[in-house]
């Protein structure tokens, strides 16, 4: 694989283009699905290939990708890739460059401890078959499911900078799911969460204490349907990773992909309320608030040795001590805005172009355990797991409805309420931070789902988080 | 022989199976612009075999991209070692079996037919109409070409293709940031008119020269905008699947033949119409036929595929609400903004989520043009606002219907671009629900 795309770049040594580079990608993937006790799905995909050319041209892109590997495939694409870069610059302002990178050989074979693909298949339906047993519908539980994904990545990049990287991971993703309904009511819950996935293989369904919660889960929701709802106006809120992660994700991950700022995802994903003369200055949050962004850990699913345009991995503060210090950038953009690029660059898949994308964005962890901050807390409520989400094309005002709410009296848990439904204006609501707990407290919680771009791009991404206190948060919304 | 008709001879070696396989052709030429001027010129395709095999109630579904036959044994193999040992599911009866082939229809490649350089010609001219107002456009344009053939063991052998075409043109103030939204969508470029579209957008563009104001959060009056009704309606087509009523969370569960919304509602899934993207056949290979939904307020039937179908007892019918269109009412668009005292024109939706889809209930964002109506003229526009509603009480509050409806293209962006277009008119809605501002425009 490594000569045909070396061969492939070569024939892309052409006179006029500034920039070149190619991108091959191999993915498995294995889905299993169980449903109100039964198994209602397994599929798999296996060698998926795909390869994807972008070029620069009259400082204008252009790209062209398909699964198709024969010869005469690939000379197609690269003279497709070439055109769509010709006509494009017929219709431009200015021009894209970038200042070149030193050149970078790097290579990455992650294998997890249970390798799902090498697995025998009953071996993983009976335990998720006994999963969904335990869940079956009863009672007031009207609906239930279960399943794994599984995923293996092989990527190969090169660019005419000289740049070669040839990378391997897995990824899991598995959870589980209760629904309890009584007249015209409906509540959910999950285990772990929706941000469930992680790096790794079939172990994470071992740590992630399955078959240990699904009493939970039934009880909670079933509980849920006859719990009230919060009453006031505004209320202190403690919330926990399996929905801190979103919180994190929507309203400062995305908030500060800087291809927004140029409108360039204007048409789906949307705009940001930030602006280039923010960095700096700009009081996102309060001062505990520390955020970043970091490609080189390699327990996150953002992990990586170089980004999907030749940028090395690079942890960058994003947030420090409150203020806004930079962004998530791509070559094109860093240069517009004066940065240095911040290895954000990423492709779902070889086929697809890259966009700017959050790797491991993490909120940096502060003091203390959870059961602690919750004994600090005279009156207010402890949110977790999320079941609705939504966030305006500007980042700034968002709601979020979490599957439960724990409502906390002098320091302790005293009841649930349900569909505990909060919104705020981002900056607003990071400044109202006064608490985060501590390392002990802080994990990762990863998605497959970071829908982006156009053609549709589906990320696999890490937030790593631990709980944290919001003050006096408008929870007033009833629905 | 190809791909999928050795994969069939194979498999119809095997009697003890039942199978259905699909072979997908999907490819895009996808023109994204921002600030008046390229962004990315994006071209891309790719073959997919999807394939189900059943023996008894045990089943394995495997997908071979770009396949050959090694790609393919490999796969079959994996299947067939794994099927015995794999848990039933109970409710699974048997494959489609609707053998109706759709009328033949000749299909252009629009990727062909729309080369790149009328496509940069179309943007160049709608931004120089834009600029004129200090405005640049962004969005994209989009030309698909796809072919799709099923095969099953019960004797399905179907083919169909489609050619959608999406334009998507938001203009975007320079400074204030304002933006309006105008597209375009269907199969037959034909019925793009360059000079009305970019009159539509100018009129919009008209409209941001008035001030920026918020308004609070209260129950308003409202004229949804075509887009805006079109996508309630696309939420509220969650509850009208068999797989949401088998899962308990349909609005519409025990409620077929029961009036829920007033007369003025009806709605149609209709995948003749010329000016739509056309649908031969549902996902399991079913003819895709006109399917009254809501009659004059009265809810007459669930979307069914083979499989919730038998699950569910409900008709099946292979619909799957890909072609959905909401009657018109009698006045003009004049006459529904003109009734109204104090109140919001809504151009479109973001980022909608349901709460309770049992109850309808979702929060969601307006953006792309809210505009404040006052004494039945629109005068100022208004940051993008916060509603929380049940899509249930949005249609039960309908006042009135404008008396056209507009094409309106949706894109499934997950993965590939596929694109889905509904039709609409403007709709006016009391006691709206607004219940925060974002102070952002």
């Amino acid at each position: 694989m490594e000569q045909l795309i070396k061969q492939t770049l070569s024939k892309l040594a052409l006179p006029g283009i500034a920039f070149a580079d190619v991108r091959v990608s191999r993915t498995d993937t294995e889905g299993i699905y169980f449903q109100n006790g039964f198994m209602r799905g397994y599929g798999s995909s296996m060698d998926s290939t795909a390869i994807g050319i972008r070029v620069l041209i009259n400082g204008c892109w252009g790209f062209a990708g398909s699964q198709d590997f024969t010869e005469a495939s690939l000379d197609r694409l690269i003279k497709t890739a070439v055109e769509n870069a010709r006509q494009g610059s017929n219709f431009t302002k200015g021009k894209v460059s970038f200042p070149a990178l030193n050149p970078i050989q790097a290579s990455h074979h992650h294998k997890p401890e249970i390798d799902p693909f090498a697995m025998p298949k009953e071996e993983k339906t009976a335990y998720l078959a006994e999963l969904a047993t335990a869940l079956k519908p009863a009672g007031k539980i009207v609906h239930s499911m279960v399943s794994a994904q599984f995923m293996k990545q092989e990527k190969y990049y090169a660019n005419s900078e000289g740049t070669f990287s040839h990378t391997s991971y897995y990824n899991t993703l598995p959870v589980m799911e209760v629904v309890a309904a009584e007249g015209s009511q409906i509540m959910s819950r999950t285990w772990p969460g929706h941000m469930s996935a992680g790096r790794g293989g079939f172990e994470l369904l071992h740590r992630q204490k399955f078959p240990e919660n699904t009493g939970r889960i039934i009880k909670e929701a079933t509980d849920l349907l006859s719990a009230p709802v919060i009453e006031e106006e505004r209320a202190d809120i403690i919330i926990a990773n399996g929905h801190l992660a979103l919180q994190l994700h929507e309203s400062v991950g995305h908030a500060t992909e800087a291809d927004r700022i140029f409108g360039m995802e204007i048409s789906y994903a949307g705009k940001t309320f930030i602006k280039p003369e923010m960095l700096g200055t700009f009081q996102y949050g309060s001062p505990i608030v520390n955020i970043y962004s970091d490609s080189t850990d390699p327990q996150g699913l953002g992990f990586h040795p170089v980004d999907d345009e030749g940028v090395p991995g690079k942890r960058v503060d994003i947030i420090k001590e409150g203020i806004l210090v930079n962004q998530q950038t791509s070559r094109q953009i860093a240069e517009l805005l004066g940065l240095e690029p911040s290895s954000n660059m990423k492709a779902s898949y070889a086929d697809d172009f890259p966009l700017v994308r959050m790797t491991n964005f993490c909120l940096a962890p502060g003091k203390g355990s959870l059961d602690e901050l919750i004994a600090d807390t005279e009156h207010g409520y402890l949110l977790d797991f999320t079941k609705t989400w939504s966030i305006d094309d500007n980042r700034n005002n968002f709601q979020f409805t979490t599957e439960i709410g724990y409502r906390i009296e002098g320091g302790k848990i005293t009841g649930i309420v349900k569909e505990p439904t909060y919104f705020g204006i981002t900056k607003d609501f990071w400044n109202a931070c006064d608490r985060i707990c501590g390392p002990e407290e802080w994990g990762y919680h990863s998605t497959f789902h970071c829908g982006k771009g156009e053609p549709g791009q589906i990320m696999q991404l890490s937030h790593g988080v631990a709980p944290a206190r919001f003050k006096n948060i408008n929870v007033s919304v009833k629905i | 022989m190809d791909n999928l008709s050795y994969l069939k001879s194979v498999l119809d070696a095997h009697p003890e199976l039942q199978y259905e396989i699909v072979k997908r052709f999907w490819s895009t030429d996808f023109l994204r612009f921002y600030h008046s001027q390229t962004n990315y010129n994006i071209s891309k395709d790719n073959t997919q075999l999807s394939v189900n095999i059943y023996k008894g109630k045990k089943s394995f579904n495997f997908l071979v991209d770009n396949a050959d036959r090694e790609k393919i044994d490999a796969a079959l193999q994996g299947a067939l070692d794994i099927i015995d040992k794999l848990p039933e599911d109970p409710d699974f009866v048997n494959l489609e079996s609707d053998t109706t082939l759709a009328k033949p229809r000749t299909v252009k490649n629009n990727i062909e037919a729309i080369p790149l350089s009328l496509k940069t010609r179309i943007l160049a001219n709608v931004s120089a109409a834009a600029s004129m107002y200090n405005f640049d456009i962004f969005g994209t344009f989009v030309c698909n070409y796809q072919k799709y053939r099923l095969v099953n063991s019960n004797g399905l052998d179907k083919s169909s293709a489609t050619s959608p075409i999406y334009l998507e043109i938001k203009a975007v103030h320079n400074a204030s940031q304002i933006t309006v939204l105008e597209t375009f969508g269907g199969e037959d470029f034909e019925y793009f008119d360059d000079q009305d579209f970019t009159e539509r957008l100018v009129q919009k563009i008209k409209y941001c020269a008035n001030p920026v104001i918020d308004v609070e959060p209260g129950h308003y009056d409202v004229i949804l905008a075509p887009r805006c009704l079109a996508e309630f309606v696309q939420y509220l087509a969650y509850g009208m699947s068999a797989r949401a009523l088998d899962q308990h969370s349909s609005f519409f569960e025990g409620k077929v033949g029961e009036k829920v919304f007033p007369e003025s509602i009806s709605i149609t899934d209709d995948p003749s119409d010329p000016e739509m993207i056309h649908q031969d056949y549902g996902s399991d290979g079913h003819i895709y036929r006109l399917l009254p939904l809501i009659e004059q307020g009265v809810f007459r039937a669930f979307f069914t595929n083979n499989y919730f179908a038998h699950k569910t007892g409900q008709p099946k019918n292979g619909n799957t609400a890909s072609c959905m269109k909401i009657a018109p009412g009698e006045k003009s668009l004049d006459e529904l903004i003109g009734g109204v005292k104090k109140g919001l024109y809504i151009s479109s939706l973001h980022y909608m989520n349901f709460i309770n889809p049992r109850e309808t209930s979702l929060t969601g964002l307006t953006r792309d043009g809210t505009f404040l109506i006052e004494d039945g003229a629109i005068t100022k526009v208004v940051n993008n606002l916060r509603f929380t509603e049940r899509i249930e009480r949005i249609l039960n509050n309908v006042a009135a219907l404008e008396n056209r409806c507009y094409t309106i293209p949706f894109s499934g962006n997950y993965e590939n671009f596929d694109v889905e277009t509904v039709k609409a008119p403007h709709a006016y809605v009391r006691e709206f629900n607004v219940s925060s501002s974002t102070h952002t425009i």
